[in-house]
C-alpha cells in the first residue's frame, strides 16, 4: 500500500519529471495518468486535517479535508483530466509543465488548511498560469499575460498585506471564517475578488484568457476563479456585499458579451457572468445558496471547459476566432461533431431541463427567493437568458451557421475545415457525457456537496417556467438575428483605466522623468569629481575656500563698477592662481604639522562626543 | 426543415404556456409569480432589453475600433 501524499505534490511533481521524458508516446501517458493518480489519491484521502509542518512557529497544513474541499478536489481533478487529452496533440513540453503547477497550486489552495499555504499557492497558481496565455507566443498573447501577472501580483499583494495585518490582529492562521469589517479583512477580500474576476476588478478576465493558447485556455477556465469561489466559501459566507456584487457581474457578463466580436472572449464574458451566480451564492450564506455556488462551481468548470473546447476546436480548425471572419463558412456541414458537443455544454450552461446547469443555477436563485431577495432574484433570472442568448444562440448561431451579410463577401478559405483531432473531440465528449449526467443524475452531484440537500430542481414549476423562459428567449432572438451579428469592434471595459493611462505613464516616464534623470545624473557627477579633486589634498581646502571666495567677490565688485575690462588681467592672476593651488598635490615633506594638533582635535572630538553624550542621558 | 423547425418551435412556445396555467404554483416567494406565463414575459422582454440595452450601450462609448489600443 503506497501512501497518501498531498493531491497538490502529484501534479507538481508531474511538472518537474514531465521534461526529462524525451519519448512522445512516453509523456502523453504520463500526462493522463498524473490525473488518474490523483483521483485516486483523492478516493483514498480520508476526512480531517493532516499533513501538519511546523515552520517558523507556524502550522503550515497541507490537507484539510471536508466535503467542501472534497467537491472541488473531485472536479479539479476530473478537468485535469479533460483538458490534458483535450491537450494531448501539443508537442510543447513547456504548456504541459504549466499546466500541471497551475492545477497542482490550484489543488494545494483548497487543500490548504491555514492561510499561509494558502497565499504560497495562490501565488504559484497565478504565475504557473500565465505561461498558458505566453506559449501562444503573439504581440497580443505577451501584452495581455502582462497585464494579466501584474493584475495578479496587485490583488496577490493586497491579500498578503491583509494576512499579515490579520494574523498580527488575530494571532491566528487559521484559513477559516474571518468576520467581514475591518482593513484585514477588506484586504483579503480585495485580494480574493480580484481573482473572482468581479467588477471592477474583472478586465483581466477577459483580457487574457482569448488570448491564452487552445489547449490552455481550457484549463484557465476551470482553476482560478473556481479556487476563489472555494475561498470565499471558507471565509466569507454570508457577507452581504457579496449578494450585490455578484447579482450586479452575472448581468455586467451578459452585457458585454452582446457586444463581443472574438468568440473566446465572448464564452470569457460569460464566466464573469457564472462566477456572479456563485459570488451571490456565498453572500446569501444560506445553506441552500452555499450549496448552490458549489454544485454551481462543480457544473461551470466541466460546461465551461466544454464550451470553451469547441470553441478552441474552430480556432484550431480555420485558424479564425471572429464572429465577423467565421460567417458564411457552413462549418455545421464540416464539423457537426463539435458542434453537436459544443451545444450540450450550450444548454448545460442555460440551464436546460436534464443538462448539468439546470441542477446548480436553479439552487441559487431558489436560495435568493427563499430569503426574499426579489431583486437578485431578477437580476440572476434577466442573466440567464443572456447567458442562453449568447452561449446557447448567438454563438453557435454565429459561428456554424452565419450567413455573409448583403453586399459582402468572404474570402477563400486555403484549406478546407474539418473536425477537429479525435483526442480533442474525446475531451469534448467526455466533458459532455459528464455534464448529462450531473444533468440527469443530479443525486451523484449533490451527495458530495458540503450540506445536506433538500432541493428538486424536477418539478413540473421549475421546468415549465425555465422552458417557458427559454423559448422566448429564442423567440426575441428570432426577431433581433440581424442585429446580433458580430461588429469588427473591440469594447472597451474596465482595463481601460490601466491600458491607456499606462501609455500615458510610459511617455511620462520616458520623457520628462528621463530628462530628469539625466540632469540629476550630470549634477551629481560634476559633484563627484568636484569632491574627488578638493580630497587630494585636503588640507589646502580653507586656502582653496578663500581664494575661489575671494575671486567670486572680486569679479562681481569689478563688474558692479564697470571697470571689469580694466582688471581683467588681474582677474586671470587670481584665477590661474586658485587652479595652481588646486593643482597642489600632497606632500608629506611639505605639510609637516606638529603632532600636538593630530591631539588637540582628537580632545575636542572627544569632548563634543561626551556633551552630546551627556545631554542625551539627562 | 426550416420550415419544419418553426412548426415545432411555435408549437412548444404554446405548449408550455398553455401548461404553465394548469399546474398548482408552489412555493410562491413573490408576487409575480401569481402571474401565468411570467417566465415567458419575462424571457421574452428581458431578452429584448439586454439586446437593446448593450447594443445602445455599446454604439454610445464602450465600441471602438479593433487598433485602439494599438
Amino acid at each position: 500500500m503506497i501512501d497518501i501524499v498531498p493531491p497538490a505534490f502529484i501534479f507538481i511533481l508531474g511538472a518537474i519529471l514531465l521534461p526529462l521524458l524525451r519519448e512522445r508516446r512516453l509523456r502523453q501517458i504520463f500526462q493522463l495518468l498524473i490525473p488518474l493518480i490523483a483521483l485516486i489519491d483523492l478516493l483514498y484521502m480520508p476526512k480531517g486535517t493532516y499533513w501538519v509542518y511546523n515552520f517558523l512557529g507556524y502550522d503550515l497544513i497541507l490537507g484539510r479535508v471536508d466535503k467542501l474541499s472534497m467537491c472541488f478536489g473531485y472536479v479539479f481533478v476530473i478537468v485535469a483530466f479533460v483538458g490534458m487529452v483535450y491537450a494531448l496533440h501539443v508537442r510543447e513540453v513547456g504548456q504541459h509543465t504549466a499546466a500541471f503547477l497551475y492545477i497542482g497550486s490550484a489543488l494545494g489552495v483548497v487543500f490548504a488548511g491555514d492561510i499561509f499555504t494558502l497565499y504560497v499557492f495562490w501565488e504559484i497558481m497565478a504565475i504557473s498560469s500565465v505561461f498558458l496565455i505566453w506559449y501562444q507566443r503573439d504581440k497580443a498573447a505577451l501584452d495581455a499575460g502582462f497585464r494579466y501577472i501584474m493584475v495578479h501580483i496587485f490583488g496577490g499583494c493586497a491579500l498578503l498585506a491583509g494576512i499579515i495585518i490579520h494574523v498580527s490582529n488575530t494571532g491566528s492562521t487559521n484559513f477559516g471564517f474571518i468576520e467581514y469589517g475591518g482593513l484585514a479583512s477588506q484586504l483579503i477580500l480585495l485580494g480574493f475578488i480580484i481573482n473572482a474576476a468581479v467588477p471592477p476588478f474583472h478586465a483581466w478576465l477577459s483580457d487574457a484568457y482569448p488570448e491564452a493558447t487552445v489547449t490552455g485556455s481550457v484549463f484557465l477556465t476551470a482553476f482560478t476563479t473556481k479556487s476563489t469561489v472555494y475561498v470565499l466559501l471558507r471565509t466569507f459566507p454570508g457577507v452581504e456585499i457579496l449578494v450585490w456584487l455578484g447579482a450586479i457581474m452575472a448581468v455586467y457578463g451578459v452585457a458585454y458579451a452582446v457586444l463581443e466580436n472574438d468568440i473566446r472572449r465572448l464564452l470569457a464574458y460569460h464566466i464573469i457572468s457564472q462566477v456572479g451566480y456563485m459570488v451571490a451564492g456565498v453572500g446569501l450564506g444560506t445553506e441552500m445558496s452555499m450549496n448552490g455556488s458549489t454544485a454551481h462551481a462543480f457544473c461551470h468548470i466541466l460546461y465551461k471547459a466544454l464550451l470553451f473546447m469547441g470553441a478552441g476546436a474552430v480556432i484550431y480548425v480555420t485558424g479564425r476566432r471572429k464572429l465577423t471572419e467565421l460567417q458564411g463558412r457552413n462549418l455545421y456541414k464540416k464539423m457537426p461533431i463539435a458542434l453537436s458537443l459544443y451545444m450540450i455544454g450550450a444548454f448545460s450552461i442555460s440551464a436546460v431541463p436534464l443538462f448539468n446547469g439546470f441542477i446548480s443555477k436553479t439552487m441559487v436563485i431558489a436560495a435568493s427567493a427563499e430569503l426574499d431577495r426579489p431583486i437578485i432574484y431578477l437580476l440572476l433570472h434577466l442573466a440567464s437568458i443572456g447567458t442562453f442568448l449568447h452561449t446557447g444562440l448567438k454563438l453557435p448561431y454565429g459561428i456554424w451557421f452565419g450567413r455573409v451579410p448583403k453586399g459582402e463577401t468572404i474570402e477563400e478559405e486555403e484549406t478546407e475545415a474539418t473536425e477537429p483531432p479525435l483526442n480533442m473531440l474525446i475531451a469534448m465528449g467526455m466533458a459532455a457525457f459528464l455534464c448529462i449526467l450531473t444533468g440527469v443524475y443530479p443525486k451523484i452531484l449533490y451527495n458530495i456537496l458540503p450540506y445536506s440537500v433538500h432541493f428538486h430542481p424536477y418539478t413540473l414549476n421549475h421546468v415549465v417556467g425555465m422552458m417557458q423562459l427559454l423559448l422566448l428567449t429564442a423567440a426575441a432572438f428570432w426577431l433581433y438575428i440581424d442585429k446580433l451579428g458580430g461588429e469588427p469592434k473591440i469594447s472597451v471595459d474596465t482595463d481601460w483605466f490601466y491600458r491607456k493611462p499606462g501609455v500615458l505613464l510610459l511617455w511620462f516616464v520616458s520623457n520628462p522623468m528621463q530628462d530628469l534623470r539625466l540632469r540629476l545624473q550630470s549634477f551629481f557627477t560634476k559633484m563627484v569629481a568636484n569632491v574627488a579633486s578638493l580630497s587630494k589634498n585636503p588640507i589646502l581646502l580653507p586656502e582653496i575656500t578663500v581664494r575661489y571666495f575671494y575671486l567670486k567677490i572680486i569679479s562681481r565688485l569689478y563688474q558692479a563698477s564697470d571697470t571689469y575690462k580694466d582688471k581683467a588681467d588681474e582677474l586671470k592672476e587670481l584665477e590661474s592662481r586658485l587652479d595652481a593651488v588646486k593643482e597642489m598635490r600632497y606632500d608629506e615633506n611639505i605639510y609637516r604639522r606638529p603632532i600636538g594638533l593630530g591631539v588637540l582635535i582628537a580632545i575636542i572630538l572627544l569632548f563634543l562626543y561626551g556633551l552630546i553624550y551627556f545631554i542625551r542621558l539627562r | 426543415m426550416g420550415r419544419k423547425l418553426k412548426y415545432i418551435f411555435f408549437i412548444s412556445i404554446a405548449v408550455s404556456i398553455l401548461v404553465g396555467f394548469f399546474i398548482p404554483s408552489e412555493h410562491v416567494h413573490f408576487w409575480w409569480e401569481k402571474i401565468p406565463a411570467f417566465d415567458a414575459i419575462f424571457g421574452f422582454l428581458g431578452c429584448i432589453v439586454i439586446v437593446l440595452g448593450s447594443k445602445a450601450l455599446g454604439h454610445h462609448g464602450i465600441q471602438k475600433d479593433e487598433d485602439y489600443y494599438d
